[in-house]
C-alpha cells in the first residue's frame, strides 16, 4: 500500500476528489454491450460500451459527478480543520487545519464552477442517428457529453492540485502540486476553441503562465543551490541562520515571487489575466478570480512567511513587494474604470483586490508586527480569500446567465437587469457593494481587519502624535501609507462597482426576454448572496473568523 | 435587555415586519397574496400607530419612568446594559438608548410615518409603498438609537435604500435623474464619514468589556464620547481636524447645507408626498443629529476652532436658500429650498456654542420636523387636484379647495415663524443666541427671515387669494376643465394632525423644549467650556 488507511483517512477530501475522477470517466462510458462466453452463444452483459445509456450519455451527469464529489470533498475538508492534528504523509504534505481551511475554500470555488459549467457549456441532445452524412456523423458524436466530461475531469485536477498544494511542506512537492492545477487550468481557459478569443485566451494565459513558473522553477533550483534542501524546515532553518541576504537567497525568493505573482494577478505579471478572463466562458474566469487567486497566495504565504519570514538581519522583500502592492492596486482600479467588457472589469478588480492583501503581506514582512499583528494580518488575507469565492464568484455566476443568452460581452448588457429579473440584478448588486467594501458586507469585514492589521503594525511609529501634515507625512511609518492606499483605492474602486448598479437599476433594458432558467445557478448566486451579508456581521461572521483563527494558528 | 428592550422594538418590529409584507405576496399563490395586498397598508399602518402609541407611552413615563428633564449629555436611558455581540472580533456590539437629542427626533419618526401613510393612503402598488415605509421608518429609528457608530453606520445607509425606491418607482417625470443624484450624493458623502469613523476607531483605547478580541478596539460611541472628554478621543491636532472635517462633509451634505445641497430640490421634487414629507421631516435631520451626536460631541475644540466655517455654511444656506426659494416658481421647489434655509439656521444655532443656541437648533430640528412634512403634504394634494405645481398658474384656491388653504397658510405661516407656531420659538432662541455670543451680527440672519416672509407671502397671495372672478379663481390649463375639488379625507386627516401640532408645540413649546435645554446645557458645561478653556477662549 501506498498509503495507510489511517492516511488514507487524514486524505478524504483528495480521496472524494479522486473518486470523483475516477467515476467521470467511467460512467460516461457505461452502456449495453455484452460480451459472450466463448464457444457458446451465451452473453452476458459487461455494461462497458456499446450503445450507451440515457443516463450515463445524459450531458449533464458528468457535471453532477464532478459537483457532487466536489462539495462532498469541500464538506470532510470543513470537518478536517479543527480535528488535522499535523499527520505528515510522505514526508512531503502534512494535515493541518491551515491546509484543510484551504482546500475547503478551493473545492467550494470548483464546487460552484462546476454547477455553473453544467449550464454554460449545454449539449443538445442529438444521437448519431440525426447525422445526415459521414462527416455530420463524425461532429455530431462530439457533441455529447464527452466534452463535458473533459471540462469536468479538468476541474477536478484543478482541485487536487490546489488541495495537495495547501499540504504540501516541501517546496518541490508545493510547485508540483501548482503545475497540475495549473496545466489543467491553462486547458480550461482554452475550452471554448470554437470562438476565436477563447483559443487566444488559452494561448496567452498558457504562455505566459508556463513562463512565470519557468521563472519561479529557477528561483527555486538557486534556493536549492543555497539550502541544499527544499524542505520548508530546512530552508527555513538556513534563512534564519542569515546574517547578511546571500544573494542566491534573495534571488531565489524574487523569482519564486514572479511565478507566484502571476497567479495572483499582481502588477506587472497581470498582463494575461484580463484577456484570460474576458475570453473564457465565466464560471472559468470565476475559478481563476477566486480558487487560483488563493492558491497564488497560499504558495506566496508558504514561501515568504513560512521561511523567508524577516529576521533581525535580513527584511528584504517587504518593501519592494509593499510598492508592489500599490502599484497592484492603483492600476487594478484605474484599469477597471475604463473597462467596458464585464468581464475584464472584474479581472481588474480582481487585480485590485490582490493588490489589497499583497498589502497585507507586506506588511507581515515588514518585521514591525508583534506575532499577535502577525496573526491578525494573515486572518485578514484567509479569511478576504475565503469570502472573495463567495462575492466575486457570485458575480462571475451572474455573468453566466448572461452568457448562457448571448450577452454579457459589453457592461450596457446589464442595462435594464433590475427590470428584467429583480432578484438577480439585486444579488449582483450585493455583490458589487461588497467587493467595494461597503459595510456590513463581508468585504467590508475582511478590507476592514486588512487595514487594522496595517494600522496596528505602525501604530507606535509617531503618527499619532503629529500635529501638522508635513510633520506627520515625516514621522509616519511608510507601512501605513499602505493603509492609506487601500482606504484611497476603495474610495476610486466605488465609481465602477456602482456604475454596475446604477446601470441595472437605472437603464432601459436591451430586451424583455427573461434571464434562462437554470435552477441549479439560481440557487447558488442567492446562496452566495446570503452569505456574502451573512458573513460580514453576526454570529456567521464571529464562526467563519474563529475557524480561519483555528487554521492560522496550524500555518 | 438585548434584543427585546423597547428600542429594540420599535427599531426592529418596523423593519422585520416591513420586509416580510414587501416579500410575502410576491411569493405566495396568487389568490392568497392578492387578498394580502389589499390589507397591506392596514397592517403597515396599524403596527406604525402602535409604534407611535409605544413611544408616546416611553415619553409620558408609563414605560421605564424615565425623568426627561435629568438626562445630561452622556447620560443614555433605556441603554443597552450588557454587551450585545453582533462581531465580537471587531468589537461591535448592538448598543441602543436614547436622550433627549435623540428622543424628539424618534418619537417625530413614529409620528410622521403614520401621517404620510395617511397622506398617500391610495399610492398605487399600495402594498409595496406601505410596507417601504415600514422599512423606512426601522432604519431612521435605528439610526437615531444606536450607541454603536458600526451600526449606526448601516442603519444611515440602510435609510438610502426605501428612500432611493421611493423616489426611484413612484416619484415624478424625471424622478430616474433624481433617484441617482440622491443616491450618489449622500452615498459618496457617508463614505467620507465611513472613512472618518474609522480613524475614530483606530484611536479607541482597549475597553474590557467592548473591545473586539482581535482589534483590542471598540465602535462604542458612549465610550468614545467618554475618552475624548477625558483625554481627548484623536491627540494629534491635524489628524483631529481631518477627521472633523470627514465628518462634516457626511453630515452637511445629509443637512443639506450649501454647496452640497443640490441633491435635495431634484429629490424632493420628484418624490412621492410621503417620500418628501420623511425626507424633508426626518432624513436631513439625520445629518444635524449625527453632526451634533459625534463630530461637535467628540470634537469640541476642533469645533470650537471652525466656529467660523460653521457661521459661514450656515449664513451661506440661510441667504442662498431664502433667495432662490423669492425666484422659484415650482411649490416643491420653493419648499425644498426654504428646507435649506431653515437648515442653515441649524448651522448658526450649533455656532453660537451657547446653551441657547443648541437648544434652539434642537427644537429647530423638532419643529422643522412638523411644519415641513406639512408643507409637502399641502404641495403633493396641490399636485394631486390641480396636476401641476406651477406657483403662477392658478388663482384663488381659497374659492374651490378651502381645506387646501386653510392648511396652506398654516403651514405657510409656520415656516415664516409666526409667534405661536412651532417654527417661531427655535428661531427666536438661535437670535437670541447668536446676539449673545457675536453681537450685532444678528442682523444679517435676522433680515434674511425678511426674504423668507416675503416668499411665503407672495406665493400665498398669488395662490390662494388673487382672483381675477371672486368665486371660482383661475384654474391652471393642466386641469383641462375638471371640476375643482378639494382634499381627500386621507389627506386631510394627515395635515390637520400636522397642523394642530404646530399650533400646539407653538403654544406649549415646553413639552420637549425643558428637556433640551436641560441637555444642551449640560452639554456645554461638560463638553465646550473644557475645550474652550484648553483653547483659551471665552463663549
Amino acid at each position: 500500500m501506498i498509503l495507510s488507511s489511517s492516511e488514507a483517512t487524514a486524505m478524504a477530501p483528495e480521496m472524494a476528489i479522486l473518486v470523483g475522477i475516477l467515476l467521470a470517466i467511467l460512467v460516461p462510458n457505461l452502456g449495453d454491450a455484452k460480451a459472450r462466453i466463448p464457444l457458446t452463444s451465451f452473453k452476458f452483459p459487461i455494461l462497458w460500451g456499446g450503445t450507451r445509456f440515457e443516463i450515463t450519455s445524459d450531458p449533464r451527469a458528468p457535471g453532477i459527478i464532478s459537483t457532487v464529489s466536489l462539495a462532498v470533498a469541500c464538506i470532510l475538508s470543513l470537518y478536517a480543520i479543527e480535528s488535522s492534528e499535523g499527520k505528515t504523509i510522505s514526508g512531503v504534505m502534512e494535515i493541518t487545519g491551515f491546509g484543510r481551511f484551504m482546500s475547503m475554500v478551493f473545492t467550494a470555488a470548483l464546487a460552484i464552477t462546476a454547477a455553473a459549467s453544467i449550464y454554460r457549456i449545454p449539449s443538445t441532445k442529438i444521437t448519431v442517428d440525426d447525422a445526415k452524412d459521414a462527416d455530420e456523423r463524425i461532429t455530431l458524436s462530439l457533441m455529447d457529453n464527452r466534452r463535458q466530461v473533459d471540462l469536468h475531469i479538468l476541474l477536478m485536477m484543478v482541485a487536487l492540485g490546489m488541495s495537495l498544494m495547501a499540504l504540501s511542506t516541501n517546496l518541490f512537492f508545493l510547485i508540483v502540486c501548482l503545475e497540475l492545477a495549473s496545466m489543467a487550468s491553462y486547458v480550461l481557459v482554452g475550452f471554448h476553441k470554437e470562438s476565436r478569443i477563447g483559443g487566444e485566451a488559452g494561448v496567452k494565459y498558457f504562455i505566459v503562465g508556463s513562463i512565470a513558473s519557468a521563472t519561479g522553477i529557477y528561483g527555486m533550483s538557486l534556493l536549492y543551490l543555497w539550502a541544499g534542501s527544499l524542505d520548508f524546515a530546512g530552508l527555513s532553518a538556513s534563512w534564519a541562520a542569515m546574517d547578511t541576504l546571500d544573494p542566491l537567497a534573495g534571488i531565489g525568493v524574487g523569482l519564486m515571487l514572479v511565478a507566484f505573482g502571476f497567479k495572483v494577478s499582481a502588477a506587472p505579471f497581470h498582463f494575461a489575466a484580463p484577456d484570460a478572463y474576458s475570453g473564457t466562458n465565466a464560471p472559468i474566469a470565476g475559478m481563476l478570480a477566486t480558487a487560483s487567486k488563493a492558491m497564488g497566495f497560499v504558495a506566496m504565504m508558504r514561501v515568504l512567511v513560512g521561511f523567508a519570514a524577516p529576521n533581525e538581519a535580513v527584511t528584504a522583500w517587504a518593501p519592494a513587494l509593499g510598492v508592489l502592492a500599490i502599484i497592484t492596486m492603483t492600476w487594478g482600479n484605474l484599469a477597471a474604470l475604463s473597462s467596458e467588457n464585464p468581464k475584464r472589469m472584474l479581472a481588474y478588480s480582481s487585480v485590485a483586490h490582490a493588490g489589497y492583501m499583497l498589502a497585507a503581506l507586506a506588511a507581515l514582512g515588514s518585521g514591525l508586527a508583534d506575532s499577535n499583528t502577525q496573526d491578525l494580518l494573515q486572518m485578514a488575507i484567509v479569511f478576504h480569500l475565503s469570502v472573495l469565492v463567495l462575492f466575486k464568484m457570485g458575480a462571475f455566476l451572474v455573468l453566466t446567465l448572461l452568457e448562457m443568452e448571448g450577452t454579457g460581452r459589453s457592461i450596457s448588457d446589464m442595462n435594464g437587469l433590475a427590470r428584467r429579473d429583480p432578484i438577480i440584478a439585486s444579488s449582483m448588486f450585493v455583490f458589487m457593494l461588497s467587493l467595494a467594501g461597503i459595510p456590513p458586507l463581508s468585504g467590508f469585514l475582511s478590507k476592514f481587519l486588512m487595514i487594522n492589521g496595517l494600522v496596528t503594525t505602525t501604530t507606535d511609529t509617531g503618527a499619532v502624535t503629529a500635529t501638522n501634515a508635513m510633520s506627520w507625512l515625516q514621522s509616519v511609518d511608510p507601512y501605513f501609507l499602505l493603509a492609506l492606499a487601500i482606504v484611497l483605492n476603495s474610495a476610486l474602486s466605488l465609481f465602477y462597482y456602482l456604475r454596475i448598479g446604477l446601470l441595472m437599476f437605472f437603464e432601459e433594458p436591451v430586451s424583455d426576454s427573461s434571464l434562462p432558467k437554470a435552477p441549479l445557478l439560481r440557487v447558488a448566486i442567492l446562496v452566495s448572496m446570503v452569505l456574502t451579508v451573512l458573513f460580514g456581521l453576526g454570529p456567521a461572521s464571529e464562526w467563519l473568523l474563529s475557524l480561519v483563527e483555528t487554521a492560522i494558528s496550524t500555518f | 435587555m438585548s434584543f427585546t428592550g423597547p428600542l429594540s422594538i420599535i427599531t426592529l418590529v418596523p423593519l422585520l415586519s416591513g420586509l416580510i409584507l414587501l416579500v410575502l405576496p410576491n411569493v405566495l399563490p396568487s389568490d392568497i397574496s392578492a387578498r394580502m395586498k389589499a390589507s397591506v397598508r392596514n397592517v403597515a399602518i396599524g403596527l406604525s400607530s402602535a409604534i407611535f402609541l409605544l413611544t408616546t407611552l416611553i415619553f409620558v413615563g408609563t414605560i421605564g419612568q424615565i425623568d426627561w428633564l435629568s438626562i445630561g449629555m452622556g447620560d443614555y436611558v433605556l441603554e443597552t446594559e450588557d454587551p450585545v455581540w453582533l462581531i465580537e472580533s471587531i468589537g461591535v456590539t448592538w448598543h441602543l438608548g436614547t436622550d433627549a437629542l435623540s428622543f424628539p427626533m424618534i418619537w417625530l419618526t413614529t409620528l410622521l410615518i403614520p401621517i404620510s401613510m395617511l397622506v398617500q393612503w391610495d399610492a398605487k402598488d399600495g402594498h409595496s409603498f406601505h410596507s417601504l415605509l415600514l422599512i423606512m421608518e426601522g432604519a431612521l429609528i435605528g439610526v437615531f438609537v444606536s450607541l454603536d457608530l458600526f451600526v449606526f453606520y448601516i442603519f444611515w445607509e440602510l435609510t438610502l435604500v426605501p428612500m432611493f425606491f421611493l423616489i426611484m418607482i413612484w416619484g415624478g417625470e424625471d424622478r430616474k435623474y433624481a433617484s441617482m443624484k440622491f443616491f450618489i450624493y449622500t452615498f459618496t458623502a457617508s463614505v467620507l464619514m465611513l472613512v472618518g469613523i474609522l480613524v475614530m476607531y483606530f484611536n479607541t483605547v482597549a475597553d474590557p468589556n467592548y473591545a473586539g478580541t482581535l482589534t483590542g478596539h471598540h465602535f462604542n460611541l458612549v465610550l468614545m464620547t467618554e475618552q475624548s472628554r477625558v483625554d481627548g478621543l484623536i491627540t494629534s491636532e491635524g489628524l483631529r481636524h481631518f477627521v472633523w472635517l470627514l465628518l462634516l462633509i457626511g453630515f452637511a451634505t445629509k443637512m443639506p447645507s450649501v454647496p452640497v445641497h443640490t441633491w435635495l430640490p431634484d429629490a424632493h421634487v420628484q418624490a412621492p408626498t410621503a417620500g418628501s414629507m420623511l425626507l424633508a421631516g426626518v432624513m436631513l435631520k439625520m445629518g444635524a443629529y449625527g453632526f451634533l451626536r459625534i463630530a461637535v460631541a467628540m470634537f469640541p475644540e476642533s469645533t470650537l476652532t471652525f466656529v467660523p466655517l460653521l457661521v459661514f455654511l450656515g449664513m451661506a444656506s440661510l441667504v442662498y436658500g431664502a433667495v432662490v426659494c423669492l425666484g422659484q416658481t415650482n411649490l416643491k421647489r420653493m419648499v425644498a429650498y426654504s428646507s435649506v434655509s431653515h437648515m442653515g439656521l441649524i448651522f448658526l444655532g450649533i455656532a453660537t456654542m451657547q446653551p441657547l443656541g443648541f437648544a434652539g437648533a434642537l427644537f429647530m430640528m423638532f419643529a422643522h420636523g412638523i411644519i415641513s412634512p406639512l408643507l409637502f403634504a399641502v404641495a403633493g394634494s396641490f399636485k394631486h387636484h390641480y396636476h401641476t405645481l406651477e406657483i403662477g398658474s392658478m388663482r384663488g384656491i381659497a374659492h374651490h379647495s378651502p381645506f387646501l388653504a386653510g392648511h396652506m397658510m398654516l403651514g405657510w405661516m409656520g415656516s415664516l415663524g409666526l409667534p405661536l407656531l412651532a417654527g417661531f420659538v427655535a428661531e427666536v432662541a438661535i437670535m437670541i443666541a447668536f446676539w449673545m455670543t457675536f453681537g450685532w451680527w444678528v442682523l444679517l440672519p435676522a433680515l434674511t427671515l425678511i426674504f423668507t416672509a416675503l416668499y411665503y407671502l407672495t406665493s400665498m397671495q398669488k395662490m390662494i387669494f388673487e382672483s381675477d372672478d371672486p368665486h371660482k379663481g383661475k384654474l391652471p390649463d393642466t386641469m383641462h376643465d375638471e371640476e375643482p375639488r378639494d382634499v381627500t379625507w386621507h389627506e386631510n386627516a394627515g395635515m390637520f394632525v400636522l397642523g394642530a401640532l404646530t399650533i400646539l408645540f407653538g403654544i406649549l413649546p415646553f413639552i420637549f423644549w425643558d428637556m433640551m435645554s436641560a441637555w444642551s446645557t449640560e452639554f456645554v458645561q461638560t463638553y465646550l467650556v473644557h475645550a474652550m478653556n484648553m483653547l483659551e477662549v471665552s463663549p
